[in-house]
């Protein structure tokens, strides 16, 4: 059985994943009994190597499920994944899969792409971390939700605007669900966002402490990205509430979270392409110190060695 | 011939006619039970709807199910109608086109609103009618059978009878279920009183709604209604507050000028504190000034956007046609290609008989020369004749089998009952 799991690859579940999403594009050309099965099938199939895929790395890599941008990723796109069989299975019509496994599998590409190099641990920053990192995902998943049902949303609004019929197949939730789910989603979205860079804070205050940091990089890239990332998110969701009394507040909610997911997708990018001192190993405490400028030279030797986490701030 | 039935539906038979040929549910049980004593060894099952009158006879032995016309005079005669009314609106069809007729009614293809589901049960409660009065049988229970599977597979392989075509249906399921999630904390305001209101109001209560509010011009008249349907009534002239507190709209007054003008609705849009509001407009002239549609928040509906939609649904049905037709064929086929094998099944069964009692002789036979073979070795060698006489059966029933796919296998049979000295 040991055997079997650790043969369990990335390609296992993205493939279901992406089997599961034909099957649900396939809705819009054709009619099947037989199709609603095969998807869930697929779906679940991709979850369980999936799950058994991070349990494995779990028990025999040090430190994750948050431990690394690899593992931050993967985790992201299991929650989005899991979300995505459980609203299929309690909402057969509603094609949910056609909008949440793309982002599924853009997240495990971005996986792909990122770091696989721990972040370095000491028993003073590992809660802190797993709560930054936890905060970061959480906040992240809510946009993410929350950019889809805008976008149903915005679908659903435009064929009732148009006066048709719901499509074959493609039967969107209500309005006043879409708007609902949206909306909340933008709360806990800029709260969770606001504890994640808090904590990332702490987390870089403690480590500055212990004396294994000069200083709080806050003019790192990813502390700026972040930084934005969250002020976005914070704007975001007072915007929201503002809008929520005026009648075309709905669709400025559905707006927002398109433009919430646009900026956080502009953040992954930036973390995976951008050079980042973000999550790399700390100094050793005690003497010899190296000097600043040695450690400036040191940070610029080690740009690929530091894993770009989409916001796990060290 | 095997099946056949005599019948009418909207398509041939006028109204009037049709009014006088129904049968009530007890009319139907006394056809049956004098159809019984008419053609007695013969099955029959009578389809009476609003929209239909046909029955169905078959005979599974040799005699043959009564002819077309006897079936005609039987109806005029169970109905008091002259039958010489009925002979010219009245169609006939025997065996393949019968079974095909039956799955075509069941799937609700030869209905007045093609792929209405009330058929499928109205062709149960004949079956059921039909085997409480004891004419029901083998054939006709295999053809009623086989015509509900049918409309099953018509239903969940096709979307014939999924679009909803009706307005007050289309109304409440595809645009007021796409605004709102529930309508039991809904504010419904019903304004006027015409014929689709009711309609539609069923359908909303039917979706939870229970908030009803209803003002019409004449308090009376708002009165009695709201007695009737269990709302409330309210003043004309509180239209625009009942308006402020309303989720959704249902108009259909007789007024020829707007009810409500885009200037009283934009006054009563400010207090309404950025609530969507779904207003279906079935009055034509309309209530509603049609620019109020452009409103951030207000979904309008006219009765001509409902309409469109019920047009756009009854295409896409039409379009499903060809899927549910071939689906159609395909049943007949393989239910005629099973009842033609049935026809078969003496001869096989006379071809099996002979051969296992020249088997059994010749065990007998063998069995008396070597007498020293005890009963563990006779009975592997009587099981080994079995087993050699089932595989020789195997070819000539697999062709009688495929043979009967394009009709009874008469050749075949011949040939087998030549060859084999079969007695009829």
């Amino acid at each position: 059985m040991a055997d079997f799991i650790s043969r369990i690859s990335v390609v296992c579940f993205a493939a279901s994943y992406a089997v599961a999403l034909a099957c649900e594009g396939s809705r819009l050309l054709f009619r099947s009994g037989i199709r609603g099965a095969v998807m869930v099938g697929f779906a679940a199939a991709g979850m369980i190597a999936h799950t058994l895929f991070l349990g494995w790395r779990a028990a025999n890599e040090p430190a994750v499920p948050l431990s690394s941008a690899y593992d931050w990723y993967l985790l992201a796109a299991w929650l989005l994944a899991f979300g995505s069989l459980w609203l299929t299975v309690a909402n057969p019509r509603t094609p949910t899969g056609l909008f949440m496994l793309p982002l599924v599998l853009g997240l495990i590409g971005a996986a792909e792409m990122s770091s696989r190099t721990p972040f370095p641990q000491s028993p003073a920053t590992q809660v802190w971390g797993a709560i930054h990192g936890s905060f970061n995902l959480a906040a992240s998943v809510a946009v993410a939700f929350g950019a889809i049902a805008g976008m149903m949303w915005l679908i659903q609004a435009g064929r009732l605007a148009r006066k048709q019929a719901p499509a074959q197949g493609f039967r969107m939730p209500s309005l006043e669900k879409l708007a609902r789910f949206t909306g909340r989603s933008a709360t806990i979205a800029a709260w969770t966002a606001a504890a994640g860079f808090a904590s990332g804070i702490v987390l870089n205050a403690v480590t500055s402490q212990q004396g294994l940091l000069e200083s709080i990089p806050w003019n790192d890239p990813v502390i700026l990205r972040m930084g934005g990332l969250v002020a976005w998110l914070i704007t975001a969701a007072c915007l929201e509430r503002a809008a929520s009394r005026r009648p075309d507040g709905p669709r400025t909610t559905a707006l927002l979270s398109l433009v919430s997911l646009g900026v956080l997708t502009l953040s992954i990018l930036w973390g995976l392409f951008g050079a980042s001192r973000h999550g790399a190993p700390p100094r050793q405490a005690g003497p010899p110190q190296p000097t600043a400028a040695a450690a400036a030279m040191l940070a610029d030797a080690l740009p690929t060695a530091t894993p770009p986490g989409p916001g796990v701030i060290r | 011939m095997t099946l056949a039935f005599v019948g009418g539906s909207h398509r041939t038979v006028p109204m009037e006619l049709r009014e006088r040929l129904a049968f009530s549910a007890e009319q139907a049980a006394e056809a049956l039970r004098r159809f019984r004593e008419r053609f007695p060894g013969r099955e029959g099952v009578l389809l009476s709807t609003c929209n239909r009158v046909e029955l169905y006879a078959a005979s599974e032995h040799d005699s043959a199910p009564p002819a077309p016309r006897q079936l005609v005079d039987f109806l005029a005669e169970c109905r008091g109608i002259d039958a010489a009314l009925l002979t010219p609106v009245l169609a006939g069809e025997n065996d393949q086109a019968a079974v095909h007729h039956l799955f075509s009614v069941a799937s609700g293809l030869d209905s007045m609103v093609l792929g209405e589901p009330q058929i499928v049960a109205q062709v149960k409660q004949a079956w059921a009618l039909a085997q409480e009065e004891k004419t029901a049988g083998p054939l006709t229970g295999g053809m009623f059978q086989a015509a509900l599977r049918t409309a099953k597979r018509v239903a969940t392989e096709t979307a014939i009878g999924r679009e909803r075509l009706s307005i007050p249906s289309v109304a409440v399921a595809d645009f007021a279920s796409g605004v709102f999630e529930r309508f039991d904390d809904k504010r419904v305001l019903l304004v006027g009183a015409g014929k689709m209101a009711h309609e539609t109001l069923r359908y909303l209560r039917d979706a939870g709604a229970r908030d009803i509010v209803i003002v019409n011009r004449s308090m009376a008249r708002a009165e009695d209604l709201a007695a009737k349907l269990g709302a409330r009534a309210g003043r004309f002239s509180d239209l625009l507050d009942e308006l402020v507190r309303a989720d959704l709209v249902v108009s259909t007054t007789g007024a020829t000028e707007p009810v409500v003008t885009l200037e009283m609705f934009t006054g009563a849009e400010r207090r309404r504190g950025g609530r969507p509001l779904l207003v279906l407009d079935l009055a034509m002239p309309r209530d509603f000034d049609p620019r109020i549609g452009t409103r951030p928040g207000v979904w309008l509906y006219s009765i001509d956007d409902l309409g469109a939609a019920c047009d756009a649904n009854r295409k896409t049905r039409q379009r499903e046609m060809p899927g549910a037709l071939a689906i159609v064929e395909e049943e007949t086929r393989r239910f005629m290609g099973d009842l033609h094998h049935r026809s078969s099944a003496p001869v096989i069964e006379q071809l099996r008989a002979g051969w296992t009692e020249t088997g059994e002789s010749e065990l007998d036979r063998l069995f008396r020369r070597l007498p020293e073979l005890d009963e563990t070795a006779r009975a592997e060698i009587r099981q080994s004749f079995q087993r050699y006489a089932a595989k020789l059966l195997h070819s000539p029933l697999t062709s009688l089998r495929n043979e009967s796919h394009s009709g009874p296998p008469h050749g075949l049979l011949d040939a087998l009952r030549r060859l084999f000295d079969l007695k009829d």
